[in-house]
């Protein structure tokens, strides 16, 4: 499986967009480096705009900035934008309907050793409850592409979660990303795998050892990578677990107001019923370790803890 | 003897201001106080003839002076008078913080301390125009305006004009017990920005800042000294007065007196 990194994607997208659509701007809060922005600021000096630690003046300068015409990348860690300037968010961008794209990275458990002040876990539900806001989280380094390219075209209020570390590429290149329109990563009878970023992952590894299982081979599942979290692919899902009647969520940020939540709500507003299990950071802080894998058994949502979702829901 | 100086004729203007005010406010409530302190402002940046909003920008920082800026755009032709007899309520256009649905407005504000980071944003995206921001003195209080002084001075935007309603008021009192900000123009030019301070109920004197402010190259601070509640005595520095519900017939009659 190759590996890439989500972030350095997000970066090498946008200064090759950059190239062509002189509209493109970035408000930095002095993470530059760590976005893959270098080359951007070399490139393009006069719509690199460097705010320095001041997350909540960029949220302003960069509404501002949109509503001169310009498409702005607002660019920082998730722990600290969309947290320290959710009001601004709100305000400025928001109500306002500034044309911003508020990239959030180092978002969940995946940055291992930063400890729980720098593992963003609130990232979509404080951006899935303010109006005007659409929200994504890419699945891996190429969609992030496909999704930095996408939200280009939109006029809209966009955040965008990216992780810290190179992740598997799963995305099929063939295929676009399209605003609101989920994938099925693989096709399946029993059980509906709703999720977002590279935890879905999981799903595969627990499907392989479905296979090697006497009791549970026959047992299929249904992978949906929701990267459109806001707006959501309401068909896809509710057609999958209407098949299924079984749903399963999965993701690396809190159960309160995450992914689970949002598909939770759209299945009982649809008289359907099915079995659910949300796995998810139940109302806890973060904590450091030195592998991904210590942190996500810690909090529930490891491999084994999917394995076991998918045998208890049966 | 004394120099005789003629009443700018904008004068008559903000008077006439000052009753529709009054009288929106009394059938509506509202934001009387700053809207008082901050009305010769908003009409010298808008009647002073030395913008032109087709072009320029103004952005109101401090969003419950929004009686001040409706009633301004009302009698600049934004929209029809009338309107101002529906504010804050259902159905009407005009909200009761500033909104951007309003024809004339281009920000909406109401949480403090954002509208000059907005105003960083338009000046430094659009270089060959004015931005002017109406700021009250209360919020600078907030952290984010100082995130955005030093914004402004490392960006050179001089095409932008911060005017400060430093009337020493807030909802809760005096600024000097609530949070003093003390020398405030020192502290502006010690973030690099040029400052002029004037008496803020003064039209000669803020227009004439106004045009000066607009050929500088460094960030321009208008500090405009101003009283809570002018021209009405029993408002004037009169904290209470910050925000009017159901102000009583015997009051409106009497403020409409004094105006």
């Amino acid at each position: 499986m190759i590996i890439n990194s989500i972030r350095q994607s997000f970066g090498e997208t946008l200064c090759k967009l950059a190239k062509t659509n002189k509209n493109i701007y970035v408000v930095n809060a002095d993470l530059k480096s760590s976005l893959f922005l270098n080359n951007f600021a070399k490139k393009f000096p006069h719509r690199f705009i460097e705010c320095g630690v001041a997350e909540t003046n960029a949220t302003g300068i960069a509404a501002g900035l949109a509503k001169t015409g310009k498409t702005v990348f607002l660019t920082s860690f998730a722990c600290f934008s969309p947290a320290i300037n959710w009001n601004t968010i709100k305000q400025s961008i928001c109500y306002n309907n500034s044309n911003v794209k508020i990239i959030g990275s180092h978002a969940g458990l995946l940055s291992t050793d930063l400890g729980a002040t720098h593992q963003m876990l609130e990232d979509i539900a404080l951006m899935r409850s303010l109006p005007n806001m659409e929200v994504f989280s890419p699945l891996d380094a190429l969609e992030t592409a496909k999704i930095i390219k996408a939200v280009t075209f939109s006029k809209k209020p966009a955040y965008i979660r990216l992780v810290r570390p190179s992740t598997p590429n799963f995305f099929n290149p063939k295929l676009d990303f399209t605003i609101g329109k989920s994938h099925r990563l693989q096709s399946g009878k029993d059980i509906t795998i709703i999720g977002h970023g590279p935890i879905l992952e999981e799903a595969f590894q627990v499907q392989a050892k479905l296979n090697l299982d006497q009791k549970y081979k026959k047992i299929s599942l249904e992978i949906i990578n929701c990267s459109s979290i806001k707006p959501l692919d309401t068909a896809t899902i509710l057609k999958s677990v209407k098949k299924t009647g079984h749903l399963i969520c999965l993701e690396d940020h809190q159960k309160n107001g995450g992914l689970g939540e949002a598909v939770a709500s759209l299945i009982l507003s649809n008289n359907l019923s099915c079995k659910f299990i949300h796995l998810a950071v139940d109302d806890k802080f973060g904590r450091s370790a030195k592998t991904y894998q210590e942190l996500y058994d810690y909090y529930g949502i490891g491999v084994a803890n999917l394995l076991s979702a998918v045998k208890r829901i049966l | 003897m004394l120099p005789f100086i003629k009443p700018h004729p904008l004068q008559i203007v903000s008077k006439n201001l000052r009753h529709d005010l009054l009288d929106m406010v009394y059938k509506n409530g509202g934001h009387i106080g700053g809207s008082l302190s901050s009305i010769d402002l908003v009409t010298a940046i808008y009647f002073g003839n030395i913008f032109n909003f087709k072009r320029d920008h103004f952005v109101l920082s401090a969003g419950h002076l929004a009686p001040a800026l409706y009633v301004v755009l009302a009698n600049a032709g934004y929209f029809p008078k009338n309107f101002l007899d529906t504010y804050s309520s259902f159905n009407s256009l005009l909200q009761g913080h500033v909104s951007h649905d309003v024809p004339g407005v281009e920000y909406s504000s109401g949480s403090l301390g954002q509208g000059l980071s907005f105003a960083c944003g338009l000046a430094l995206g659009d270089k060959k125009r004015t931005t002017i921001c109406l700021t009250s003195d209360g919020e600078h209080q907030e952290g984010q305006i100082w995130e955005s002084l030093l914004f402004a001075k490392k960006y050179k935007l001089g095409n932008l004009i911060n005017i400060v309603d430093f009337n020493q008021m807030q909802i809760d009192g005096p600024t000097s017990n609530i949070m003093p900000l003390d020398n405030l123009a020192a502290k502006y030019i010690q973030f690099g920005w040029t400052v002029t301070t004037v008496d803020g109920h003064n039209l000669h004197q803020i227009i004439s800042a106004l045009k000066n402010a607009k050929k500088s190259d460094f960030p321009n601070c208008i500090i405009a000294k101003t009283i809570l509640g002018k021209g009405i005595s029993f408002m004037e520095n009169n904290f209470h007065y910050h925000d009017v519900k159901n102000l009583p017939e015997g009051l409106f009659n009497k403020a409409k007196s004094e105006l």
